[in-house]
């Protein structure tokens, strides 16, 4: 063998790995233990749920879309919602938006519990997994008393929203609340000082403010970056501009930032409820939706709790759509785990791909492969039949 | 966590009871807003066919027995519900409840998830064949 040539070793990580509680595929190339090199491919779970849209009526579709999701559903309904509503020029009751926001900040609390649970799982500091997860189960609580269900909670309706509070769920939601603030305040003293966890995060996956607007990293990983990022401020929708959110931010940009910054959004997402809950406008909860929307599109953005979460939305005077696009922020910030891989410990890359709190179902998309020759961008239903045929024939 | 912290849970998990049940023995209380089972009675249906043309998985049909006696019977397949409660917000008549007690669904032949409600009479003609199997809401099908 000649060993004057240096070997490239590549070291693919998923579509199944132990790392991956979800489909993606990465590709590293490494020298000894250091990442020299970095791909990822998509498409392993891509369910067409965009194409799927087009075959079903307004309100059909807006369960489909809140399926994309299971941990930020709610934002999902609430994007395609105000997009649909703005189509059809009809205005949700105040009450109606700013229980949208009350549901929102208690997905984002949950979707950052979990988030932090599953980091400190990477991370092998399993005990503030099973801490952080257990918290997590108060919001939870909180959310099926509010709407019926943990997960897909159906709270939006075109027009407005399905549940309304009662003075016991006001109780319980500030019940739990301050407990959650309690610990939360335990949590980022645990994030900051346990020296096993800083081992992993402090200055690892370092992703400077001029990376991150170039990388367009949004949502809580730019903002650890101290990229102001927030669609809340931003371009304020539902009930946000009566409840203004403070941008939290870092400046470190690694991984510890990233843990800071989320759990400080926890404070600002309790502060918030809170807020709604003192100020909950009166009246009524639903505004009369058309069947049809005559032919017109726009642009829906909301702030998920990864980050921006971007809806396309065209109608064509039926009562289906005509196209509907999705852009999760988990493809904006994937980009980055390429980039912040090279040069880092392969130890560290599942670390450095939990920071930016991926989410591979949501964002999985149609890889189209030109290979020259022949044209595979379209079958009819009767080549895709032929093909599966004389596949399993072979 | 802190390890001070640490050996404070661990102390106070000492003492405490296990966190798991005795499922089915003991059970958590459901909440009130729970959505299990839907539930349709015919007293003020007039088949508007409102939740079935809604319904994002089809789960519900109403079959009409006779139109203009308004009398109809609901065919409700259990394993298509996603439970999101649509059909229920949909009806001006309150023909449709979700049951929060009754969320324990499984079973073990398929037939169980196609429910029909309605007045038994209608049921017995709709299930032996006398009605149009065509649900009033879709014709086509």
């Amino acid at each position: 063998m000649d060993t004057t040539v240096p070997q490239r070793f590549v070291v693919p990580i998923g579509p199944q790995h132990p790392a991956l509680k979800e489909p993606g595929h990465f590709e590293f190339t490494v020298d000894g233990e250091q990442v020299t090199g970095a791909s990822v491919r998509l498409g392993y779970a891509h369910r067409g749920i965009e194409k799927a849209t087009e075959g079903r009526n307004w309100v059909q579709n807006l369960y489909l879309l809140e399926r994309i999701c299971g941990i930020c559903s709610h934002v999902h309904a609430t994007a395609y919602c105000l997009g649909v509503e703005k189509l059809a020029g009809v205005t949700p009751p105040p009450r109606a938006q700013a229980i949208r926001v009350l549901v929102a900040e208690l997905e984002r609390i949950h979707s950052h519990l979990l988030w932090l649970g599953v980091a400190a799982h990477e991370a092998g500091f399993d005990t503030l997994f099973m801490y952080s997860w257990r918290d997590r189960e108060t919001v939870m609580d909180i959310l099926e008393a509010l709407t019926g269900n943990r997960v897909n909670y159906s709270a939006n309706l075109l027009g407005g929203v399905k549940f309304d509070l009662t003075s016991e769920l006001t109780d319980k939601i500030y019940k739990g609340l301050e407990l959650l603030e309690e610990r939360t305040y335990q949590y980022v003293d645990v994030v900051t000082s346990d020296a096993t966890l800083l081992q992993r995060t402090r200055g690892v996956g370092v992703t400077t403010r001029e990376q991150a607007e170039q990388l367009g990293l949004v949502g809580p990983t730019a903002r650890a970056s101290g990229v102001e990022r927030d669609i809340r401020v931003e371009a304020p929708y539902a009930a946000y501009p009566d409840f203004p959110v403070k941008v939290v931010t870092a400046t470190a940009g690694d991984l510890e930032a990233r843990f800071v910054v989320r759990l400080q959004e926890l404070f600002e997402a309790y502060r918030l409820i809170r807020a709604v809950l003192e100020k909950l406008p009166p009246g009524e909860l639903q505004a009369r939706m058309p069947r049809k929307i005559k032919p017109a599109e726009t642009v829906s953005r909301v702030e998920a709790p990864r980050g921006e979460l971007f809806y396309f939305i065209k109608s064509n005077g039926t009562d289906q759509p005509e196209r509907i696009k999705v852009r999760t922020p988990t493809l904006c910030n994937l980009a980055s785990v390429c980039v912040l891989a090279v040069g880092s410990q392969l130890a560290d890359v599942p670390m450095i791909l939990a920071g930016v709190d991926p989410c591979f179902s949501c964002n999985d998309r149609m890889v189209t492969v030109y290979s020259g020759d022949t044209d595979h961008t379209q079958w009819t239903w009767k080549q895709l039949r032929q093909y599966g045929i004389d596949y399993y024939r072979r | 966590m802190k390890r001070h912290t640490l050996l404070q849970y661990a102390a106070r998990s000492l003492f405490r009871r296990a966190a798991t049940q005795r499922y089915p023995a003991e059970r958590t209380p459901t909440p009130e807003r729970l959505r299990g089972t839907l539930h349709w009675t015919p007293d003020g249906c007039t088949g508007c066919c409102l939740c079935s043309k809604e319904c994002p998985a089809n789960a519900i049909e109403i079959i009409t027995i006779d139109k203009t006696t308004k009398q109809f019977v609901a065919r409700y397949h259990a394993d298509r519900c996603i439970y999101c409660g649509q059909c229920v917000v949909n009806c001006r008549f309150s023909c449709l409840t979700m049951s929060p007690e009754e969320w324990e669904n499984a079973a073990l032949h398929k037939q169980a998830f196609t429910v029909y409600y309605g007045d038994a009479p209608h049921v017995e003609r709709v299930l032996e064949g006398f009605v149009s199997q065509d649900s009033a809401s879709n014709p086509s099908t």
